[in-house]
């Protein structure tokens, strides 16, 4: 079964081949990526089959050892069980339908050529994800997921906004990769292992251990699945364009850190109790968190995004509760209709040119396809029967109910709360966006962008039924829903979808009245519980002004040095450049001098009489004759004569001149 | 008083160096020549001093002279020949005034 390579492979090849193409190029066979994903949907298709009927043992593995750490193999390996197929499904068919999507949705932009390729790198990455079969490959996805993020977040990089979602989501999530780290290296420190199997059943974890490594996890999933308080650069990933948004933030690589803990749960259980029990408050607080914010926004897509981060929590209840099928579940349903709403979203900003739902209205007259998809999808996020949504949020009550201990208690009457809001936010949505008059110019989208919605809506609308049989693949043991808790969620669903309509349908109650009465309450909601506050003011204001203080030290002192030296060096080079023309110059030049005047002198000699020739020789002799007479003994004596003859002469001359 | 071989050698040296400072500062072309054949003459009259005084037998020093005054004659007649294609040339015969050979 080697050939499951091939699915993450797919998408791999196509985004290395348009790495190397011309911009053009690129444009041109913007369909690469769409061919790729189609055949990793194919081999996922056969790999589920594969699978079939499932259960909790891998079908297939292989590891590769990329090195000896300390005798034991660092390895790298695939694995293919019922939780990879079920996480491939979900990836390839919501991948799929998100091309198709974007083939409409990014047909003007001039750099859609490299949006589809990144793309197609962050499909590979997330099919690698599901495939891994330890937790160094699962990181290594993990990483290229976070990459993929940051380029399509930032994929408008002309302008401010989207420029710096990327980077705070870059750093936002690294806080949490770095738990993540943190936990693999105790975990190798432990296991010398990273293989699933070896990990989480083959070894004989302490409680301490156990702790430490699966908080490590926990913080990983934390920054990936924008869990308070983690979760502040979701709703500004939201500059990214929105494809990008249904298939990366929505559906796919937020849900990373939920089948992260789901796949660890073994890990989880061997830690003490208060891990989970953690895990279950950072999700209900999660979930409250983000279906409160999610009331008070205008923009559509962060409305999205706060119930993204609400869902999320959500699933992290179950998980604390145990219930990561339910978890998994949840995450299947959550996938398929948020992309579609998030997909619809798109089609109606593009309709309508705003991202404001104040600005909307009317848009079920000229979008019935966008306006019956969205309603789909609206419907199944509220946990109305017989949507998706509602199976899988009855799966999580059911577990919380079923594991019976105060905190799940607790938990219950939080992720019931959750579900009326939740209801309320879509119904919000719904009515201001499709109801009341048409106040804009707007059309239904391309074939292209309705077809994948319609698609997703059909899955939402059915995929809920299959929850036993999902539970079964699984290898969990689950029924039809309790008819009592199956009422009370529908209740809570109904009460908010009911509060909705009377506020904002037959009411018409007015919200700013509502706003102005509690002044303090929506000011908290509006500045988001003052997370984003918190962070700037405690961590990004600290590290600027400690950035402020470096920088001045580096103007002062470290430049000063530079500088001082530079003058230094400068005036040693004067120094030297004097030295050069005065003494090596002077030499030179003096030399120079020196040769001509000797020659200028010794020319005289030469000045062609032969008269002068004949006095050199003359002198020449003479000096010859006198060497030769005057180292004989008889010449010194006749010279000696010779000089005593002189000095009587002079003598004389003297004596007579007296 | 017998007149001996150092008068005539004294004689020869006083020729010669009469010769000498004519031929080293005399302008004319004609005047070297002229001291040229002094300093010949000087060392013929020594050549046949020393013969006639020392080796009195035999008459080499007497036959080279007569012999160097054929060649000094050839000699001037050479001289003198390439003094007048010398003057047909630079129309001088002042030896200041020829310095060719400085190149």
């Amino acid at each position: 079964m080697a050939w499951v390579a091939l699915i993450p492979l797919f998408p791999a090849l196509a985004f290395a081949a348009m790495l190397v193409m011309s911009r053009d190029m690129r444009t041109r066979l913007r369909w690469l990526p769409l061919a790729a994903m189609s055949g990793s949907l194919a081999l996922s298709v056969a790999a589920l089959l594969a699978v079939w009927p499932g259960g909790e043992e891998p079908v297939y593995r292989a590891s590769f050892a990329l090195a000896h750490l300390g005798g034991a193999p660092l390895a790298i390996g695939l694995r293919v069980d019922a939780v990879s197929v079920v996480m491939l499904m979900v990836v390839t068919v919501v991948g799929v339908c998100v091309q198709v999507y974007s083939l409409g949705y990014m047909h003007r932009d001039p750099r859609r050529g490299w949006y589809f390729a990144v793309l197609s790198l962050f499909s590979a990455a997330m099919l690698l994800l599901v495939l891994a079969g330890d937790f160094l490959l699962l990181y290594m996805s993990w990483e290229v997921m976070g990459l993929c993020s940051y380029l399509l977040i930032g994929f408008w990089h002309e302008q401010d906004g989207p420029r710096r979602a990327s980077i705070k989501a870059f750093l936002t999530t690294r806080v949490g990769d770095v738990g993540f780290a943190i936990g693999l290296a105790a975990m190798w420190t432990y296991a010398h292992s990273f293989d699933f199997a070896v990990v989480l059943h083959d070894t004989h974890w302490t409680a301490a251990a156990a702790a430490v490594v699966s908080l490590g996890l926990l913080a990983g999933a934390m920054g990936k699945s924008a869990q308070v308080p983690l979760h502040v650069w979701l709703p500004d990933a939201m500059a990214g364009p929105t494809p990008a948004s249904a298939l990366i933030h929505a559906a796919t690589m937020v849900a990373a850190g939920v089948y992260l803990v789901a796949r660890a749960m073994p890990l989880f259980h061997a830690a003490p109790p208060w891990v989970l029990i953690f895990v279950t408050w950072v999700g209900a607080s999660t979930a409250m968190v983000g279906a409160l914010l999610a009331m008070v926004q205008y923009d559509i897509k962060k409305v999205l995004a706060y119930s993204t981060i609400s869902q999320l929590g959500y699933m992290f209840i179950a998980l604390g509760a145990g219930g990561e099928g339910a978890a998994l579940f949840h995450l299947v349903t959550h996938a398929f209709f948020k992309s579609l709403l998030f997909l619809g979203a798109g089609v109606i900003i593009h309709a309508t040119r705003t991202q404001d739902i104040r600005e909307m209205g009317g848009l079920r007259k000229v979008m019935p396809w966008t306006t019956t998809t969205f309603l789909f999808g609206a419907l199944a996020l509220s946990g109305v029967f017989p949507f998706s949504g509602f199976w899988s949020k009855d799966d999580i009550l059911m577990t919380l109910y079923a594991r019976g201990e105060w905190w799940s208690w607790g938990a219950l009457v939080v992720a019931l709360l959750v579900a009326a809001l939740t209801a309320f936010y879509m119904t919000r949505v719904c009515i201001r966006v499709f109801a009341g008059r048409v106040c804009s110019l707007a059309r239904e989208g391309h074939a292209e962008m309705v077809v994948p919605m319609a698609v997703l809506a059909a899955i939402t609308a059915v995929i809920g039924f299959t929850s036993p049989a999902f539970a079964a693949f699984l290898g969990e043991v689950r029924g039809w829903p309790d008819l009592g808790m199956a009422v009370t969620g529908s209740l809570a669903a109904t009460a908010g979808i009911g509060a909705g309509v009377w506020i904002y349908g037959f009411a018409g109650v007015d919200t700013q009245a509502l706003r102005r009465r509690f002044p303090r309450v929506s000011t908290v909601l509006d500045n988001g519980f003052y997370f984003d506050l918190t962070y700037n003011r405690g961590l990004v204001e600290a590290f600027m002004y400690v950035a402020g203080v470096l920088a001045r030290f580096d103007a002062r002192v470290v430049d000063g040095v530079v500088n001082g030296a530079a003058r230094a060096w400068s005036r040693a080079s004067d120094a030297l450049w004097d030295f050069d023309g005065r003494g090596i110059d002077g030499a030179v030049n003096g030399l120079g001098s020196l040769v001509i005047r000797a020659g200028a002198r010794a020319r005289e000699l030469q000045a062609g009489r032969v008269q002068g020739y004949q006095r050199l020789a003359y002198v020449g002799l003479l000096a010859l004759v006198l060497f030769s007479v005057l180292t004989s003994p008889i010449g010194m004596l006749a010279a000696a004569g010779c000089a005593l003859a002189v000095l009587l002469v002079v003598g004389a001359i003297i004596v007579r001149g007296a | 008083m017998t007149v001996g071989p150092i008068a005539f050698m004294a004689l020869a040296a006083l020729l010669f160096c009469i010769g000498l400072f004519g031929a080293l500062s005399k302008k004319s072309a004609v005047l070297v020549l002229m001291s040229l054949e002094l300093m010949t003459n000087a060392v013929n009259l020594n050549l046949v001093a020393v013969s006639r005084f020392f080796t009195p037998v035999s008459m080499a020093g007497q036959f080279t002279a007569a012999f160097i005054i054929v060649i000094a004659a050839a000699e001037v007649g050479l001289g003198l020949a390439l003094v007048l294609a010398l003057y047909r040339i630079r129309r001088t015969v002042e030896l200041d005034r020829i310095d060719r050979l400085r190149g």
